[in-house]
């Protein structure tokens, strides 16, 4: 007998199949409706100033900015740069939304190496409630874009924000599931040492967040 | 190179530890920072207890349906195209990841830390197939370095000071860092680390959960070394144990806002990445086979004998709230996992009677299911052990002797009353002002802490002699 079927009759030896699917799926969303009227307590005014509440809290760790549209990205890249003492080259993510904005002086041509300083991205969507990034990847969202630089600059779409982590599931639920999905909650932390909080274990340990719209 | 060897004797590993004083202020200011950020979190959230029993509820659901969830992730996970392997002990396990490794020529593994991988001795394993394995999470990263094994599931290096990674980091990385602060050691493990991520063949991580509805699995670190570990090399292989299986991403997600608040107090773990699959076409990125292993190693026996346990998110509360786990650290317990979850845990996978004293070592204050973001009956499960200890009479025969004694007493007041009234004026001969620092047959007590001076009388003879009106 194999492996798997060894596995699955001991299971179902214990645990007989009792229900159909259709009842099982029933009180499976019966579980996570259950959880949902547990939150904990969000001051919800606005989407985007809760998110750069949450993102910017000391122990995630992020640095937010807001500005009018997409095409104001260039000028918010520029002026970190310049507040970090960067070089002005940097690894676009290959998005065509990014590529076709103005970058003026700026040297988006860099390809991705493991000790690229800077690379700059657009999320997919966020999660206001923890402040966290949403990518899916793609061709024009490679995976580690977030995770091999120093420094993450990342656009998101106000348009975009989800309230709960909950919202963000139910609004995918359905949907092809791509190869990875990252949620992104701040910059790389460890507290491996004495339980002490540093940033920049192996991702970025500056995570700078433009909202914009 | 093996590690260090430890002594098969529980009293004897625990003597150590209590030696070693450098253990127990590394294991406080790990653990103390970990009980306050916790409490923090924790008042945080008014429904925090209906939350918790919301949290079992969703695990026992998956739990309840296991055969039919871990179906329906098989088909969904080779839908996406990764291959599924099932591996009922951990010799199957093993032997599965280091196949995959050699079909794909790997000389070098990076591995994202997974105590489902210390659970089975996968680092053990790939080290006999002489396979270079290099740990990315940094608490791995210096283990690996000094030799042993984790003595935390979240902090497996909480047993060192910064004083200690220092010296490891100073004797084995590339880059001498002049000072012992702990940013520049941190950014030295960043560099050091960095040419393997590349350099590997194959990435091995663990899983938080296995999603059902989507057939991906879902890691959660803070540091980032997972998706370096698993998106660069040709090969990702990831080792699950079945009871991970959740049914949807919304649950996954919300276990993971109660595991990472039990765990250090943050609201959200800073990366928690879904990965469904090898490669797709244009993908820039990811591996180019996607290999997963469900691991049953007594999950099957669990889910008939004590199923409340295959609960558990790994979060590591109950050690950090556990009393005997503060004082004596992991390496004491002497399996995969220590403290309460361990003293549970470590039975079922190496048999009772190799691990009888782990539920013995337990004070049963119960704050390990307190804490407990699940609502496990830890205490319960520990004292189901020492039965099981008892009734298959693997006891050692001084203490089935002395138990017995005990019940015969205990069982007949009136003897129990008269030995007492003999026992306290007799336990006073020995105190020196109002405590006992020495007496026969009781060194295994006073050796350690004294005894407090007894009444002359026991409390029922001085509740008779009060309502008596003397």
């Amino acid at each position: 007998m194999t492996a798997r079927s060894t596995i699955l009759q001991s299971l179902r030896a214990t645990r007989p199949d009792a229900a159909s699917p259709r009842d099982i799926f029933a009180e499976s969303d019966a579980c996570a409706a259950a959880m949902r009227k547990t939150l904990p307590p969000l001051a919800v005014n606005d989407l985007p100033g809760l998110f750069a509440a949450r993102a910017s809290a000391e122990k995630v760790g992020a640095t937010v900015e807001r500005v009018a549209a997409l095409a104001d990205l260039p000028a918010a890249v520029a002026r970190y740069i310049a507040d970090n003492v960067m070089t002005p080259n940097f690894a676009l993510q290959p998005d065509p939304r990014l590529q076709k904005l103005d970058w003026g002086g700026l040297r988006p041509n860099e390809t991705l190496r493991p000790d690229t300083v800077l690379s700059v991205g657009l999320a997919l969507c966020g999660v206001a409630e923890t402040g966290s990034l949403v990518f899916h990847s793609a061709p024009t969202a490679p995976t580690l874009f977030a995770y091999l630089p120093i420094h993450h600059v990342v656009a998101l779409d106000a348009q975009t924000l989800y309230l709960r982590l909950e919202d963000y599931a139910t609004g995918v639920r359905g949907r092809p599931s791509p190869r990875n999905v990252n949620l992104i909650t701040g910059a790389s932390g460890t507290t491996d040492i004495e339980g002490v909080l540093t940033r920049g274990a192996h991702g970025p340990g500056k995570l700078h967040i433009v909202i914009y719209g | 190179m093996s590690q260090t060897v430890e002594s098969p004797d529980f009293d004897l590993r625990v003597k150590k530890a209590l030696a070693d004083p450098q253990l127990k202020i590394a294991l406080e200011r790990t653990t103390g920072n970990a009980r306050r950020k916790r409490a923090a979190a924790v008042a945080a959230w008014p429904e925090f207890v209906a939350a918790r029993a919301a949290a079992a509820a969703i695990k026992d659901h998956a739990i309840d349906h296991m055969a039919y969830y871990l179906e329906v992730f098989e088909r969904n996970a080779i839908a996406s195209g990764a291959q599924v392997h099932w591996a009922r002990d951990s010799e199957e396990a093993c032997k599965i990841v280091v196949d995959i490794c050699k079909t794909a020529g790997a000389k070098t593994v990076t591995r994202s830390k997974s105590m489902l991988g210390e659970e089975i001795g996968l680092p053990h394993a790939l080290e006999a197939a002489g396979i270079r394995r290099v740990e990315t999470d940094l608490a791995e990263h210096i283990i690996q370095l000094a030799n042993e094994r984790p003595s935390h599931i979240i902090w497996p290096a909480a047993h060192h000071t910064k004083e200690n990674v220092a010296e490891l980091f100073h004797e084995h990385h590339r880059d001498k860092s002049p000072t012992p602060d702990i940013e520049s050691m941190v950014a030295s493990a960043r560099k050091e680390l960095r040419d393997d991520y590349f350099a590997a063949e194959v990435g091995i991580s663990g899983a938080n959960f296995l999603v059902a509805e989507t057939g991906a699995i879902c890691t959660i670190t803070n540091e980032g070394n997972a998706e370096l570990t698993t998106t660069p090399p040709r090969v990702h292989i990831v080792t699950a144990g079945i009871e991970k299986i959740v049914a949807t991403t919304e649950q996954a997600l919300q276990l993971t806002r109660l595991l990472v608040r039990a765990a250090t107090g943050a609201d959200f773990t800073q990366y928690t990445t879904f990965h469904c699959g090898p490669k797709r076409p244009g993908d820039l990125d990811g591996p180019e086979s996607f290999h997963i292993v469900l691991v049953d190693h007594g999950r099957t026996r669990m889910l008939a004998d004590m199923p409340e346990m295959l609960r558990c998110l790994r979060c590591g509360a109950c050690l950090n709230h556990c009393v005997v786990y503060r004082a004596i650290g992991g390496h004491a317990y002497g399996g995969a996992y220590p403290g309460p979850m361990g003293s549970v845990l470590t039975p079922v996978f190496d048999g009772l009677a190799e691990s009888r004293d782990l539920p013995q070592a337990c004070t049963l204050n119960g704050q390990c299911r307190e804490v407990c973001p699940v609502d496990i009956p830890l205490p319960t499960l520990l004292r189901g052990w020492r039965e099981k200890s008892w009734r298959g009479e693997i006891e050692p025969t001084a203490t089935r002797a002395s138990v017995t004694f005990w019940a015969f007493i205990a069982a007949r007041p009136k003897l129990y009353h008269l030995g007492l009234a003999f026992a306290l004026p007799l336990m006073r001969l020995f105190a020196r002002g109002g405590w006992i620092s020495k007496m026969p047959l009781a060194s295994g007590w006073t050796a350690g802490r004294d005894l407090p001076k007894p009444p002359s009388s026991s409390f029922m003879a001085q509740y008779a002699r009060r309502r008596n009106g003397k």
